[in-house]
C-alpha cells in the first residue's frame, strides 16, 4: 500500500506546506472573496468571437454534401487513420461554411 | 398589493458542482477554481492553505467549467458553458485582476431534445476542438483555428441517443472522442469516433467495447504515453486501449467524481455516494499497462469533484454536505484512514425544508433548515447578525457612561469597569474570585458623572468631570495632578486618549490638554461660534497614543469639523444638513482606510472618507442604522478593530474587501458599550441596556452565523413547536446491511435549544414521512405534531396509501393520540380553521378533530376536493386555499363553511410544474417551478366574467436560476417598525444549491425607483463572460422565455455599493438622485437580509 500513496505530486513544494488542519469542530472563519463586479468593455468578447452555430440543418447539410459528391470522383475506401489524410482532406467546397 | 417584488440572496450558494486546478491567474500560480451552480471562486494555493482571489457571480447556471491551454499561451483560460446553452471563454488580465471575455457564444439550437442525463462539455487535449452534447442525438463543435480563435460550431450526428458521458481520448492524429451510453435495451457500450472537422462528420473510432458493468457511469481518458479509456462502473472497472484490456471487480458502488492525481494518469481518486474514497492505479511496465488496482483511502463528503491540488492535498467538492480540503497522508490513522480534512467549507445545499423561529424570543427570525443529504444530512440553524453570548450581568438603572481600565499600561487585562450615574461614578473591579464587586479608585471623583475616562501613558488614568479633569497613578490610585475648568463654566463633553484630553465646556469653548508624567498641560483653547455636542480624538494615525487631527460635533450649524492638534486650527468642515445634531463622533481606521464616523440624533450614521494628512472629508455616505441617538465606540475582536454603535438597534460597524458593513447586534436596546477583556471575561464587552449592565462575548464578526448539528441522516422535513420548545422532523437513514441497502424512516423529537434527539417514532417500513405541522384544533388547547405519511412501494408508481398520524408531546417523548388511514401520500398539511387540512395524491381533504364518547379524539374527513395532478403544496389564509401541483401551475380553492364544501375559485391555466407556492397577500401568489423560474399570479376577483374571475393573472416572472424547496413567511433580520424597512413584507426560500433568499414586496413607488436603478446599474455592471442579464433574468421553460418583469435582482442592485465612487456618481447623475440619498436607499435594502 505504501508505494501507491508515496510519491504525490508536487508542483511547489511550498505549497500547503505552513497549513494547520483545522479544529474539526470549529468551522474555519475564512475570508470572503471580494464578488467582481466588472465594469470594463473586455467582459465584451471582441466581435469576431461572438460565436454562433451553423445556420444550416443538419439534415439540409447532408443534403448538400450527398449532392456535391456526385459530381466529384468516388473517393478510394480511404483509411482514416493514415497520416497523410489527417491535415488535408480531398474535398473542398464545403469546408468551413459560413466563415 | 404584493406585485412588485424584490429578490435577493441572503446566503449565496455553497453546492459545488464542478472544480478544476491550472495556472489560471498566472503562469507560475497553481489555483483551484471551483463552482457553486450560479458562481465561480477562483482560488490561490499558497502555503497556508487556499487563498480565496475572486468570487464571481456568472449569469447563468453553469454546466461546463474547464481550464485549458490553447497553443502557444503561457497560462490557462477557463471555458464555461451554462445550461441554457450559452458559453464563454475567460482569460486572466494579471495587470489589472480582471476578466478577460476571449470568447463567447449561444450554442443552442432551435430544434432538439435536450439531453436527459445533462449537458457534456469537453475539451480536446490538443486544442483543436470544443465538444458538447446539449441535445439527444447531436454532438456540437466549436472548433479553433490554427491561431486559437473560435470558429462558428456545427452539429455532428451522433447516434447514440442515451449518452451517458463523452470524453477526448489522448494522443490522437485527429480529435478523438469515447462515447458511454446505453442501448435501448438498458445494455451500456463504449465507442470511439474521429472527429473530421472539414467533413463536419464522425469517423468509426480505434476502440469499441459493448456491454459494459449495466452501471457503469464515468469515463476517465488516461494521457500519454499509455492512452486509452477507464470505464468506471458499480462492480467492474476497465482500462481499454488499442493493445489493452484491463479488469477488476470492486465493491459494489456508485463512483460520482473522480479526480486526476499523476499527470501520466497512473494514479486516481474515487469518491462514491456513500463518501468513500479510493484510489486507482494503473500499473504499467514500460508504457505498457499491466493491471489495475484500487485502494481503500478514507471517508470525506459525498464528492461531486475531485481536484487533487498539491503536495497530497486534495479538495473535495460536495453537494450534500461541506466541502472538505483533505490531506492524503502516507500512513493511516487508528482508524485505518489515510485521510485528514484541513478544512471545511459551510454547505447548505440541498436545503429539503426549513423553518422560521425566534429562538432566542428577541424578536429576529432564525432559519433552520433541512440541508445535506444521506450520511452527510445535518439541521443548520442561520442567523443574522452578531450575537451577544451574556456571561454576567447585574441590575443597574440609570447608566450614563462605561469604560473600562487596566491597572497598569502593560497589564493585558482590564481591571475596573467605570460606570457612570448622572450624580456619581461606580467603580466595580474583578475580584481574586473572578467576580466583580464594587471597588473605588481614590483619586476619582466619585460623586459627579464622569464624562470620559482613559487609561493614560505613564501608568496613570485620566477622569474628566463636569467640573475637573483628573489625573491619577494607576498603580497609587492617588489623584496626581487636576485640571479645573474655568469658573462658571463646567465641561458638557470630553474625550482623551493615552497622551491627549479635549474638552468642550458652554460657550463653544474648546480646550485642548496633554497629559504629561504626573501633570496635565493646556496647549491650546479656542472659542467656536456655537456649542459643541460631540468630540473625537481616537489615534487613527501610526503612533497609538497620539493623534494630530480631532473630530467635533456642532449644535446649531449642524456640522462636523476635523482640526489638527495641538493647534486646533481648522482643517475642515463639513455640514450635515437638516436639523438633528450630531450626537457621537469617531475616528477611526479600517483595513488600512481611515473615516470618520458621525451619528446623528436621529439613528442615522455618517462617514467620510478622512485624509489623516490634511483633514479633509469626503466620500460622504448616509445610513440609517435605528431611530434613537446613537453611540459609537471601538472595540476589538480577532486583533481586528470594530465599531459598536449603541443604539435602539446596536450594530457592529465592520469592514470587508475595504467597504464598510453593518451587521445588526441580537440585542433589543443598549444604550452603552465598552470592551472589557478581563482574565475572567477574555475579550468580552460590557454592554448596559435598559436597566441592566451585562458582560458578554461576541461572536465572530460577520454577517450571517451558521450552527451546524450533524444528524447522520437525511432531514426532509421539519417544524418547530413553541409549547413544547421542541422541534419536530421526518427523517431518513440508510443502512447497509451485509448485501442489501436499506431506507429507514423516523419521526423525531429534538429539543429547540440543545437539539439533541429526545423521542424518536419509528414509521413503517416502506413509510416516508412527506410532511409534518404543529398545530391545535377547535375546542382542543393541546399542541400537537400532525405528521403525513406515504406508503412507497416498489411496485407502485404513485403511492396508494398513507397515514395522518397525530402526535402529543408529553414529558419529552412522542405520544401517538391518533392515527387516520389515506388513500395516497399526504404531500402536505395545514392547520385551517380549527381543522386539519391535508393533500393526498389529487385530493385537498379537510379533517375535523373529533371527541369520541370515550373521550379521545380522532380525525374524521369533512369534506375535499378533487382535480389536481397531484397536490403537492398548500398554503392557506383565511378561507382560501392555494394549491401548488406537480404539473398544473397554482389553483386557488375556497373553503366555503355553511355548505362544508371546498370549491376551486380561479386557476393559473399555465403548465408548471410546481416546486413551491406561498401567499403573498390576499391576492397575489407565488409560485417556483422546476425550471428555476419564479412566479406572481393574481387572483381576479373584480373581473367581469366568470371566465376572467376564474382565471389567476400571471403577473410577475423571473428567473432566479435556483430551484426553490420551501417558501416561508419572515425575516432574518430584527424588525423596528420606526424604520421604513420595517414595513415591507418578506418571504424566505432555501433551495437546492444552499441559497437563502428574501422575496421582498415593495412599495410601487420604491419599485418603479429601483427598477430604474437597475436598468442603470445593466448598463454599468457588464455580465462577466459577456453574459447578458436581461436574458439570465427572463423567464425560460420549455415553452417560452419571456423578459423578466415585476421582479427586481435585488443582487445586482446592491452590487450598487461595491461600485467606484466615480461609477457610483454617473449612476447618481443618469437617475438624478443625489448619491448620498442613492446610497442610503440601497444601504436600507441590505439590511432587509
Amino acid at each position: 500500500m505504501g508505494s501507491l500513496l508515496d510519491d504525490w505530486p508536487s508542483y511547489d513544494p511550498h505549497n500547503f506546506s505552513q497549513l494547520r488542519p483545522a479544529d474539526s469542530s470549529a468551522q474555519s472563519s475564512k475570508l470572503t472573496p471580494v464578488t467582481y463586479r466588472p465594469t470594463h468593455n473586455k467582459s465584451l468578447p471582441p466581435p469576431d468571437q461572438v460565436i454562433s452555430s451553423e445556420a444550416r440543418n443538419i439534415l439540409l447539410r447532408h443534403f448538400y454534401q450527398k449532392s456535391e459528391e456526385k459530381f466529384r470522383p468516388k473517393r478510394a475506401a480511404s483509411d482514416h487513420l493514415t497520416p497523410e489524410h489527417s491535415c488535408k482532406q480531398p474535398r473542398c467546397a464545403y469546408t468551413d461554411g459560413a466563415d | 398589493m404584493s406585485v412588485w417584488n424584490y429578490v435577493v440572496t441572503a446566503h449565496k450558494p455553497t453546492n459545488v458542482t464542478h472544480s478544476c486546478v491550472g495556472n489560471f491567474t498566472s503562469p507560475q500560480e497553481l489555483n483551484l477554481i471551483i463552482a457553486k451552480c450560479t458562481r465561480i471562486e477562483i482560488h490561490l494555493l499558497t502555503p497556508h492553505g487556499l487563498q480565496p482571489m475572486l468570487d464571481v457571480p456568472i449569469y447563468g447556471r453553469i454546466a461546463t467549467l474547464e481550464l485549458f491551454r490553447p497553443h502557444g499561451e503561457p497560462q490557462d483560460f477557463l471555458f464555461i458553458a451554462t445550461e441554457r446553452y450559452k458559453f464563454c471563454v475567460l482569460q486572466w488580465d494579471a495587470e489589472t485582476s480582471e476578466l478577460i471575455t476571449r470568447a463567447m457564444g449561444d450554442v443552442s439550437d432551435r430544434i432538439g431534445r435536450p439531453t436527459d442525463n445533462g449537458q457534456i462539455g469537453l475539451i480536446d487535449p490538443d486544442c483543436r476542438l470544443i465538444g458538447l452534447h446539449l441535445y439527444d442525438g447531436l454532438f456540437k463543435v466549436i472548433p479553433f483555428d490554427n491561431k486559437g480563435q473560435l470558429k462558428e460550431a456545427f452539429n455532428i450526428r451522433l447516434e447514440e441517443l442515451q449518452v451517458l458521458d463523452i470524453k477526448f481520448l489522448y494522443g490522437c492524429l485527429k480529435p478523438t472522442i469515447v462515447v458511454l451510453y446505453q442501448d435501448n435495451k438498458d445494455a451500456r457500450h463504449a465507442k470511439t469516433y474521429e472527429i473530421a472537422l472539414k467533413d463536419k462528420d464522425f469517423v468509426e473510432g480505434p476502440l469499441s467495447h459493448t456491454n459494459l458493468d449495466n452501471g457503469a457511469g464515468i469515463l476517465i481518458p488516461v494521457p500519454m504515453p499509455l492512452g486509452g479509456v477507464i470505464i468506471i462502473g458499480e462492480e467492474t472497472i476497465v482500462y481499454c486501449s488499442v493493445s489493452a484490456f484491463k479488469a477488476i471487480p470492486i465493491r459494489p458502488s456508485i463512483t460520482r467524481a473522480y479526480g486526476r492525481v499523476d499527470a501520466d494518469g497512473s494514479r486516481y481518486l474515487l469518491g462514491d455516494n456513500a463518501g468513500l474514497l479510493h484510489l486507482l492505479v494503473i500499473t504499467h511496465e514500460r508504457e505498457r499497462v499491466t493491471g489495475l488496482k484500487i485502494e481503500h483511502l478514507g471517508e470525506t463528503s459525498v464528492a461531486s469533484t475531485i481536484s487533487y491540488l498539491d503536495n497530497a492535498v486534495v479538495y473535495i467538492g460536495s453537494s450534500y454536505g461541506d466541502s472538505q480540503l483533505i490531506k492524503l497522508n502516507l500512513q493511516p490513522d487508528a482508524k485505518g484512514s489515510y485521510v485528514e480534512v484541513l478544512e471545511k467549507y459551510v454547505n447548505l445545499g440541498p436545503i429539503v425544508d426549513f423553518c422560521v423561529v425566534d429562538l432566542e424570543r428577541q424578536g429576529q427570525g432564525q432559519v433552520v433548515t433541512c440541508s445535506g443529504a444521506y450520511k452527510d444530512g445535518s439541521l443548520r440553524i442561520v442567523r443574522n447578525g452578531i450575537g451577544i453570548n451574556e456571561q454576567a450581568s447585574v441590575e443597574l438603572q440609570g447608566i450614563k457612561g462605561l469604560w473600562s481600565l487596566r491597572s497598569s499600561t502593560n497589564d493585558p487585562y482590564d481591571t475596573f469597569l467605570v460606570v457612570s450615574f448622572i450624580n456619581e461614578t461606580r467603580v466595580l473591579a474583578m475580584n481574586m474570585d473572578d467576580e466583580l464587586e464594587e471597588s473605588e479608585i481614590e483619586g476619582f471623583c466619585a460623586e459627579a458623572q464622569t464624562l470620559f475616562c482613559q487609561n493614560a501613558i505613564h501608568d496613570q488614568l485620566v477622569q474628566v468631570t463636569a467640573n475637573s479633569v483628573r489625573l491619577v497613578s494607576s498603580t497609587t490610585r492617588e489623584l496626581l495632578h487636576e485640571w479645573n475648568a474655568p469658573s462658571g463654566y463646567s465641561v458638557n463633553v470630553a474625550t482623551a486618549n493615552a497622551s491627549q484630553v479635549l474638552l468642550a465646556t458652554g460657550g463653544g469653548h474648546l480646550v485642548y490638554l496633554e497629559i504629561g508624567n504626573g501633570k496635565l498641560a493646556e496647549v491650546k483653547h479656542v472659542q467656536l461660534d456655537y456649542e459643541i455636542s460631540c468630540l473625537d480624538i481616537n489615534p487613527s494615525g501610526e503612533n497609538p497614543n497620539y493623534s494630530t487631527l480631532a473630530a467635533v460635533g456642532m449644535w446649531t450649524d449642524i456640522s462636523v469639523r476635523i482640526f489638527s492638534l495641538p493647534s486646533l486650527e481648522l482643517l475642515a468642515k463639513e455640514n450635515l444638513g437638516g436639523e438633528i445634531i450630531p450626537r457621537s463622533v469617531l475616528l477611526c481606521t479600517f483595513e488600512g482606510v481611515s473615516y470618520l464616523l458621525c451619528t446623528l440624533g436621529d439613528g442615522h450614521l455618517l462617514n467620510f472618507l478622512l485624509n489623516l494628512s490634511t483633514g479633509e472629508l469626503s466620500n460622504r455616505k448616509k445610513v440609517s442604522l435605528g431611530t434613537q441617538p446613537i453611540m459609537l465606540r471601538t472595540f476589538s475582536s480577532k486583533d481586528t478593530t470594530h465599531v459598536f454603535a449603541a443604539s435602539d438597534r446596536p450594530t457592529v460597524i465592520y469592514s470587508s474587501n475595504k467597504k464598510l458593513l453593518y451587521s445588526n447586534v441580537n440585542l433589543k436596546e443598549v444604550s452603552h458599550m465598552c470592551p472589557f477583556n478581563s482574565a475572567a471575561f477574555p475579550d468580552s464587552l460590557a454592554i448596559a441596556k435598559e436597566g441592566e449592565l451585562s458582560i458578554g462575548t461576541i461572536d465572530d464578526i460577520q454577517k450571517l452565523h451558521i450552527r451546524t448539528i450533524p444528524l447522520g441522516e437525511h432531514a426532509r422535513r421539519i417544524c418547530h413547536q413553541e409549547q413544547s420548545r421542541t422541534f419536530a422532523i421526518c427523517s431518513l437513514k440508510n443502512c447497509q446491511t451485509s448485501n442489501e441497502e436499506t431506507e429507514m424512516h423516523f419521526v423525531r423529537l429534538l429539543d429547540d435549544q440543545t437539539f439533541e434527539f429526545i423521542s424518536t417514532y419509528p414509521l413503517d417500513t416502506y413509510e416516508y414521512g412527506c410532511s409534518i405541522i404543529s398545530c391545535s384544533f377547535s375546542d382542543d388547547n393541546n399542541a400537537y405534531y400532525c405528521v403525513g405519511t406515504a406508503y412507497v412501494l416498489p411496485e407502485e408508481n404513485e403511492p396508494s396509501k398513507g397515514r395522518i398520524l397525530v402526535f402529543v408531546v408529553e414529558d419529552g417523548k412522542l405520544q401517538l393520540i391518533a392515527e387516520k388511514e389515506t388513500k395516497g401520500a399526504v404531500y402536505s398539511l395545514n392547520a385551517f380553521n380549527g381543522k386539519l387540512l391535508a393533500a393526498i395524491n389529487q385530493k385537498i381533504q379537510l379533517y375535523k378533530w373529533m371527541l369520541r364518547e370515550d373521550g379521545s379524539r380522532e380525525l374524521q374527513a369533512e369534506c375535499g376536493h378533487h382535480g389536481h395532478i397531484l397536490a403537492l403544496y398548500v398554503q392557506t389564509r383565511g378561507d382560501f386555499i392555494v394549491v401548488g401541483d406537480l404539473m398544473k401551475s397554482i389553483s386557488l380553492l375556497l373553503y366555503k363553511h355553511e355548505e362544508g364544501a371546498i370549491e376551486e375559485l380561479a386557476r393559473d391555466y399555465n403548465a408548471n410544474w410546481m416546486s413551491a407556492v406561498e401567499i403573498l397577500d390576499d391576492d397575489v401568489f407565488l409560485g417556483a417551478e422546476n425550471n428555476y423560474n419564479l412566479f406572481t399570479v393574481r387572483k381576479n376577483s373584480d373581473a367581469a366574467t366568470d371566465e376572467e374571475r376564474g382565471r389567476l393573472e400571471v403577473v410577475g416572472e423571473y428567473h432566479l436560476g435556483e430551484f426553490v424547496n420551501r417558501f416561508r413567511h419572515g425575516s432574518l433580520v430584527m424588525r423596528l417598525p420606526d424604520l421604513e424597512a420595517g414595513h415591507i413584507p418578506t418571504v424566505i426560500f432555501g433551495t437546492i444549491n444552499g441559497v437563502i433568499g428574501v422575496v421582498a414586496s415593495l412599495p410601487h413607488d420604491q419599485y418603479v425607483f429601483l427598477e430604474k436603478l437597475q436598468a442603470n446599474l445593466v448598463k454599468v455592471i457588464k455580465g462577466v463572460g459577456g453574459l447578458s442579464h436581461e436574458q439570465w433574468r427572463s423567464f425560460n421553460n420549455e415553452k417560452k422565455t419571456v423578459d423578466a418583469r415585476n421582479f427586481l435582482d435585488g443582487d445586482l442592485i446592491e452590487s450598487f455599493l461595491d461600485l467606484s465612487r466615480s461609477r457610483m456618481d454617473e449612476i447618481a447623475s443618469s437617475m438624478g438622485v443625489p448619491l448620498e440619498e442613492l446610497c442610503k436607499r440601497v444601504e436600507e435594502l441590505t439590511r432587509l437580509h
